[in-house]
């Protein structure tokens, strides 16, 4: 699974409005509250936090791993005017596409497993299992299903379309080939979300509106969708930072970010720059972009479950 | 609920889907036991390019490789998790809720965006083609999530029971480790679960800081593969399978913890 990157929540709220205890029990609970916290804040402090810092840091330099001279905006600058930049931008905005099909999909068969038909359960753990695999290898078999001579051109002959495809050839193809591989991985997660979501909502809801003769259709509408749209804000957000912050491994196996710049996103970008060009402060310049965006739609979420909440 | 014809349309969707899901997985099974030729002409079956793969990367090697890397990563994220829930969830001291805001925070920065600083370091450090350099990374960039986890958890479990047993002279130690860590234990298979999938399948980390085909995880030995231009698609696909199989074992060992995890990332 992707790293769960969305869910700031209220936790931090904590101990607000316990009373205070003093003595040596206090002194003695402060002292076992650092002690257990230093290895999390040792840990993320130098390999998480540091490295953050760095990066922005690094972003107004010209640097080469080893010296860094300190150049300004410059890095973003050039950012601005570097027409490969935009593409990869749009390749991005390209990718948001694939978006409403990675929730509508599996919101539609979460709603039909939850009609609990025989084998649902089986077909649950079927649905959740590339979740243990890895991009590299779903990157690899979608080649195969991909290519000229590949499965899905069987199957269009199976089917008796006349039409053969090429995707990965065109920069537009090949941007579609990794679309539908990223919703195809993504369709487990976010089932097991909504029907996770679902078995929450109570039976009466279903019963009533039955009663008022709504059919199965106007339940999913009018029923299901609005009551789960917490769940579905959070598979959305969810879904949006995989798309721009785990796809690495998918585009090196796939395109290797090609043809052209065709599927070269902004983290495959910072790849690029920084290991296969070596121009790493300009790379530390888009991974900060990329770092603001990933904390803006984080920010949005935080600020939309509160609205919520009130 | 429905009629039957309707249940009948609904299993054939159902049904129709999981096939989709699973072709992959069979079309890497079918593949890995045919020779390159016998995958061109779809006729007949041989162990020729299994062979081809124990010959084309140090298959046993890397196995070990992503294990001892996957295993140190997830023991130490565990141990930081646990301790760190624990203070966050039960234990009060100044500053506590800044810091598990930065944590929180912290899910959010992505790998891409630490990457270049956090080679540069490990490089300065001398533990490129080192297990301890990646583990370290896997490690700080699992905690988070982790953490956030742990604490989740450790909220819902009973102040009484901490305040029972400071009343029969136990110290915050003890009760971490007598009374807290059995009662959390499905939170940390959750975890280690989670984090297990999360390093065994990596490429990126893998690809910078164990570059020698000596140390390589079996998922980056994977991705080298494909990339020397060997096109003999029956060999990537067995190597395919190799690599999967762990992580899928995991998967089919620990799944209701997996939907546990997630189900606890939503809660609030």
């Amino acid at each position: 699974m992707t790293r769960v990157a969305s869910i700031g929540r209220s936790l931090a709220r904590g101990g607000a409005g316990e009373a205070r205890r003093a003595g040596p029990l206090e002194a003695a609970e402060r002292r076992a509250g650092f002690l257990f916290a230093l290895p999390v804040i040792l840990l993320t402090g130098s390999l998480l936090f540091l490295p953050i810092l760095q990066t922005v840091y690094y972003s107004f330099t010209q640097w080469d791993g080893i010296t860094a001279t300190w150049v300004g905006l410059d890095n973003f600058r050039r950012l601005s005017s570097d027409p490969v930049f935009w593409r990869v931008l749009a390749n991005n905005v390209l990718l948001l596409a694939a978006i409403p099909f990675a929730i509508l999909i599996p919101l539609l068969v979460a709603f039909l497993l939850h009609q609990h038909v025989a084998g649902w359960r089986f077909f649950r753990s079927v649905y959740f299992l590339p979740t243990s695999i890895s991009w590299v290898v779903i990157g690899m078999v979608a080649i195969r299903v991909f290519a000229r001579r590949g499965i899905l051109n069987d199957l269009l002959r199976m089917l008796g379309i006349p039409l053969t495809t090429d995707l990965l050839t065109t920069e537009l193809g090949a941007m579609l080939a990794v679309s539908l591989t990223f919703i195809w991985s993504v369709f487990g997660t976010n089932t097991i979300i909504f029907i996770t979501g679902m078995a929450t909502l109570d039976r009466d809801v279903y019963e009533a509106a039955r009663v008022d003769g709504a059919g199965p259709w106007a339940v999913f509408r009018y029923v299901t969708i609005p009551l789960l749209m917490r769940f579905i804000q959070f598979a959305f957000v969810l879904t949006v930072i995989t798309g721009f912050t785990a796809l690495f491994s998918l585009i090196f196996i796939m395109t290797t970010g090609g043809p052209g710049y065709g599927t070269t996103t902004l983290e495959f970008f910072v790849y690029q720059k920084a290991f296969a060009q070596g121009v790493f402060g300009y790379a530390a310049a888009i991974g900060t972009f990329l770092f603001a965006i990933v904390f803006l739609i984080g920010l949005v979420q935080r600020r939309l479950l509160r609205s919520q909440e009130d | 609920m429905l009629r039957r014809a309707a249940r009948a349309a609904v299993f054939a969707i159902l049904f129709l889907v999981a096939v989709v899901m699973l072709y992959p997985f069979w079309f890497m099974i079918q593949t890995s036991f045919r020779s390159k030729q016998q995958f061109q002409t779809g006729v007949g079956y041989s162990l020729d390019s299994w062979a081809g793969l124990f010959d084309a990367i140090p298959v046993v090697q890397q196995l070990v490789n992503s294990t001892v890397v996957t295993v140190a990563a997830v023991l130490i994220i565990l141990a930081a998790s646990a301790t760190g829930g624990y203070a966050f969830a039960k234990l009060r001291f100044p500053g506590r809720s800044m810091v598990l805001l930065a944590i929180i925070a912290g899910m959010m920065i992505p790998l891409q965006s630490v990457i270049i600083p956090e080679f540069v370091n490990i490089s300065q450090l001398g533990l490129v083609n080192q297990y301890p350099g990646a583990v370290l990374v896997y490690a700080a960039l699992g905690t988070p999530f982790a953490t956030y986890l742990m604490t989740t958890y450790f909220r819902g479990i009973p102040t009484e029971l901490i305040e029972a047993s400071l009343i029969d002279g136990a110290s915050y130690a003890q009760i971490f480790r007598r009374v807290m860590l059995p009662l959390a234990t499905p939170a940390l298979v959750t975890v280690a679960v989670l984090q297990f999938i999360q390093v065994w399948d990596d490429l990126l980390i893998g690809l910078l800081f164990l570059q020698t085909p000596a140390v390589r995880t079996i998922t980056v030995g994977l991705a080298t593969l494909q990339s020397s231009r060997i096109i003999d698609v029956p060999v990537l696909m067995a190597g395919s399978l190799v690599s999967a199989l762990p992580a899928v074992v995991v998967y089919l060992i620990f799944q209701r913890y997996l939907i546990a995890g997630l189900t606890m990332g939503m809660s609030r």
